[in-house]
């Protein structure tokens, strides 16, 4: 292994959300920084669902709202409940921007172009093979036969962590931590997509569906719309797919773009993408794995560092606002006097006082609550099978109740009712 | 067009890659033969694995680079890596 | 010690353009560029004749700013130095109009060798190495395989379907390289490093080059384009015969007879 010419302070894997956050932050404040990423340009291997949180982002970013590719702010929510060829939804709607969509393959451009900005060095088309280890301490990265060295080495590579793996510092990712998520990305006009969904120029529609969407697998379905496209498809949670899945997994999304109550709105489109990533399906009660060691933090995908409450994802805000973190941590550890494990272990205490771990914490039966099964055929029959009785009795309309016991018989009995209902108030 | 089903290949090929010369996966066919469970056939989002007769066949060159096939193969036949110098998958709305 | 000028073109990654269903029109929102593959051959060959006898390679591209990228891809594979030749005069060009202009270019630079790759993915003429090598009075071997010094004179192969044929060429010369013939190596962090922290690209534009516009852009191309007609798309069959092989191959010969293929008696 050969020594490259150039060293750095901090050396920052993945520019994604939370690489990127952390190589900006250090850089803006005069460290030495090297964000290296193996796509061709930052974000072309980056694939998310479509909302991001805003106001994270603008605690990270100087100059966010100037610049951000914003393509339009969620004024809409739906979720659905699907089954059959029914759904029942609840739809909220204001005019407050608080998320908005976006393509995370733009945004993570913009952000990398941002760390160039502050100063920071971005490498693309490297793809790093490993974590230098020597002597107990990360000094670095390898690339082919090549090391480059720093003081610290900001790990953030994503869910699949093959350096962390490689490092022995984790274990491989567990099937029921992951879930699979599929997507089309569909082109419509700007208009067709305003027209199609009710909003208005600049405003957009986050729609998350449950039910027979993921052909009874556990996991949701969702559609986000952007500037002129939409973003179609779902999450199943991998630990149950591999049982339970019966056809090709892209037949399940296109299911969603052929389903007698969706087709209508993708009729005028053609795909423009087709495109697959892995999520954490884990919410912790505490951190998943150790998050710092001499000379190496993690943060963002790499460290589990997301909240998925199946009715919406905080990922990318996540993992920007860990990389911020980390970036926090490596200042504090320099003033300390370098980058060993103690003064890193700053971080996780950062981590804790932040809104992500209270969350995390607050959350973390979330996703014991989504592996139930009910939720996924049993309900959403149940509530159409309500309406339909409300709405489609053409000369005797049931009482609420009446509807009710008539559709939850031989569906569901009352105590396990009853304990969903309290599992899922007391988890989410 | 957009109202009937579409073959997974014409789906896919909205997509970019600029494939590496080399595999970026490798896969054990002997721990294949012996697979019963076979779930990368139907969860490899970009059906890089398929069944020709009785042998799994993997082709890498449409690979979305998700890691799925890693995780869910029983029997460890998936040797797994990124491809390299900015090669493989190029996402570009996603 | 050899000095090496290889040519590359920043394309679009045509492997990957589709059709609009609903206007049948290439569909080009959003497709990247990428350098011509069997360019990469060419520079692999550059850096392989580097490593054997030591040397300098400087890769030039025609082209507009974005390709600054494909330049810095071919830097970090390890080409020494880049030229960007850019300029609004000229575009619009065709082979006879680039050739001129990167003859121009390498004619500033000291070489023993160019390299040109076989064709483009976007246009595939195969004129521009051709083109370069008679502006250049040089003396040409297209379809290259492999190349090495002897005694001062570089050795190439050319490797045809049925034969090899070996040429000795005095240098300065000019090579194609065949397609599918080498694999470019891997992009290196320490020439990618080099390539963010000294910025080796260099611009030429046409106030440096001083060409005659008569000669460049779209007046320095006489080809004129009649028309362009589209191969309609011809729908993928595909059927699996399973069983006996003796019938299998009877069946696939019923086959194509049936569609008009194969015209046995
Ligand atoms: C289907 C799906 C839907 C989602 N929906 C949402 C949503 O709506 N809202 C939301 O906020 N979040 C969502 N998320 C989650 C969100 O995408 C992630 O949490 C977020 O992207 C994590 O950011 P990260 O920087 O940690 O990792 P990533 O975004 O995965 O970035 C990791 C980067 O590291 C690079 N890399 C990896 N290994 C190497 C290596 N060895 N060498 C060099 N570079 C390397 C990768 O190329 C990549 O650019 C979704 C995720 C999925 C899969
Ligand atoms: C009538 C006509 C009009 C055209 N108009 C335009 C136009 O308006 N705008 C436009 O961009 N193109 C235009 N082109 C295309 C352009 O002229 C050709 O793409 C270009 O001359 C190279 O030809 P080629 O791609 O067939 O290369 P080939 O001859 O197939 O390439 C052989 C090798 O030459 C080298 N090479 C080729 N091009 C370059 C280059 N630019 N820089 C360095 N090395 C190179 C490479 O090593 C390549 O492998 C036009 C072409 C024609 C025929
Ligand atoms: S799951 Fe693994 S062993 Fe089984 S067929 Fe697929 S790759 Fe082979
Ligand atoms: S990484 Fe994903 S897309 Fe690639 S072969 Fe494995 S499962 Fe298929």
């Amino acid at each position: 292994m050969k020594e490259v010419g150039y060293k750095f302070d901090v050396i920052v894997v993945g520019a994604g959300p939370a690489g990127s956050a952390a190589a900006y932050t250090l850089a803006k404040k005069g460290f030495k920084v090297l964000l290296v990423e193996r796509g061709r340009m930052p974000g072309t291997k980056n694939v998310f669902g479509g909302r991001v949180y805003a106001d994270p982002l603008r605690d990270v970013f100087d100059g966010f709202d100037d610049s951000a590719p914003i393509h339009r702010w969620v004024t809409k929510e739906r979720i659905s409940m699907v089954s059959g060829e029914a759904m029942t939804s609840f739809e909220f709607h204001t005019r407050k921007k608080t998320s908005f969509t976006t393509y995370l393959t733009e945004l993570s451009c913009w952000m990398a172009k941002r760390v160039e900005e502050a100063g920071g060095t971005v490498l693309t088309e490297i793809t790093v093979d490993e974590l230098v280890v020597e002597n107990g301490r990360v000094t670095g990265i390898r690339v082919g036969d090549e090391k480059v060295s720093s003081e610290v080495v900001i790990d953030a590579e994503g869910i699949n962590r093959l350096l962390l793996e490689r490092a022995g510092l984790v274990p491989k990712l567990e099937l029921r931590h992951a879930g699979l998520g599929v997507k089309e990305v569909i082109k419509l006009s700007k208009k067709e997509i305003e027209d199609l969904f009710g909003l208005e120029e600049g405003e957009g529609l986050a729609w998350l569906m449950m039910g027979e969407v993921t052909g009874g697998l556990p996991g949701g379905a969702f559609l986000y719309t952007n500037r002129d496209s939409v973003s179609l498809g779902l999450v199943v949670m991998l630990g149950e797919a591999v049982k339970g899945v019966r056809e090709h997994i892209s037949r399940y999304v296109e299911a969603l773009r052929l389903h007698p109550l969706l087709e209508r709105y993708f009729r005028n489109g053609r795909i423009m993408e087709y495109s697959a990533h892995l999520v954490p399906e884990y919410t912790w009660p505490s951190l998943p794995h150790r998050l710092y060691a001499d000379g190496l933090l993690v943060a963002g995908d790499a460290a589990g560092l997301l909240l998925n409450l199946g009715y919406n994802f905080r990922g990318v805000d996540y993992a920007a606002y860990s990389g911020y973190l980390a970036a926090k941590a490596v200042e504090k550890a320099h003033e300390m006097g370098g980058m060993t494990s103690e003064n890193l272990s700053v971080y996780e205490r950062l981590l804790e006082e932040s809104f992500i771990m209270k969350q995390l914490r607050k959350f973390r039966n979330a996703s014991k609550m989504r592996e139930n099964g009910r939720l996924y055929s049993t309900y959403p029959e149940v509530l159409n099978s309500v309406m339909d009785q409300l709405f489609h009795s053409p000369y005797e309309v049931p009482k609420i109740m009446e509807a009710f016991k008539r559709a939850r018989k031989g569906r569901i009995g009352w105590l396990d009712l009853i304990r969903d209902l309290l599992g899922m108030v007391r988890s989410i | 067009m957009m109202r009937k089903p579409m073959r997974v290949d014409d789906i896919l090929n909205n997509d970019v890659w600029d494939v590496d010369y080399e595999p970026h996966i490798r896969v054990d066919a002997t721990k294949c033969r012996e697979c019963d469970e076979k779930p990368c056939l139907l969860l490899c989002p970009a059906q890089c694995y398929t069944l020709v007769g009785n042998e799994v066949l993997f082709s890498y060159e449409g690979c979305l680079e998700c890691g799925t096939c890693r995780l869910i193969c029983p029997h460890d036949a998936v040797h797994w890596d990124y491809p390299v110098s900015g090669r493989g998958i190029h996402f570009r709305f996603s | 010690m050899l000095k090496m000028v290889v040519g590359i073109k920043w394309v679009p990654n045509t492997t990957s353009v589709n059709i609009d269903p609903k206007t049948g029109t290439l569909i080009r929102e959003g497709i990247p560029s990428v350098v011509n593959p069997h360019d990469l051959e060419a520079v692999e060959m550059a850096l392989r004749l580097k490593d054997e006898y030591g040397g300098k390679v400087t890769v030039i591209t025609m082209s507009p700013p974005s390709a600054i990228a494909g330049l810095e891809h071919v830097l970090g594979m390890g080409a020494d130095k880049a030229i960007l030749v850019s300029d609004r005069a000229f575009a619009g060009a065709d082979t006879l109009a680039t050739s001129y202009v990167l003859a121009k270019v390498i004619d500033r630079l000291d070489y023993d060798l160019i390299i040109f790759g076989q064709e483009t993915i976007d246009s595939s003429t195969a004129h521009v190495g051709a083109q370069v090598a008679s502006w250049l009075d040089l003396p040409y071997v297209y379809y290259v395989t492999h190349a090495e010094l002897r005694g001062g004179k570089l050795v190439v192969r050319r490797s045809l379907e049925n034969a090899h044929e070996t040429y000795e060429l005095d240098l300065p010369a000019l090579i194609s390289v065949a397609m599918h013939s080498l694999n470019p190596r891997r992009v290196k962090v320490s020439n990618k490093l080099r390539v963010k922290l000294e910025n080796p690209v260099k611009t030429w534009s046409n106030k440096l080059l001083g060409l005659d516009p008569e000669c460049i852009g779209l007046r320095g191309s006489p080809t004129a384009l009649s028309k362009i007609e589209m191969v309609p798309k011809v729908p993928r069959k595909n059927e699996i015969f399973r069983g006996d092989a003796r019938e299998a191959a009877k069946w696939l010969l019923e086959k194509l007879r049936g569609e008009g293929l194969l015209e046995l008696g």
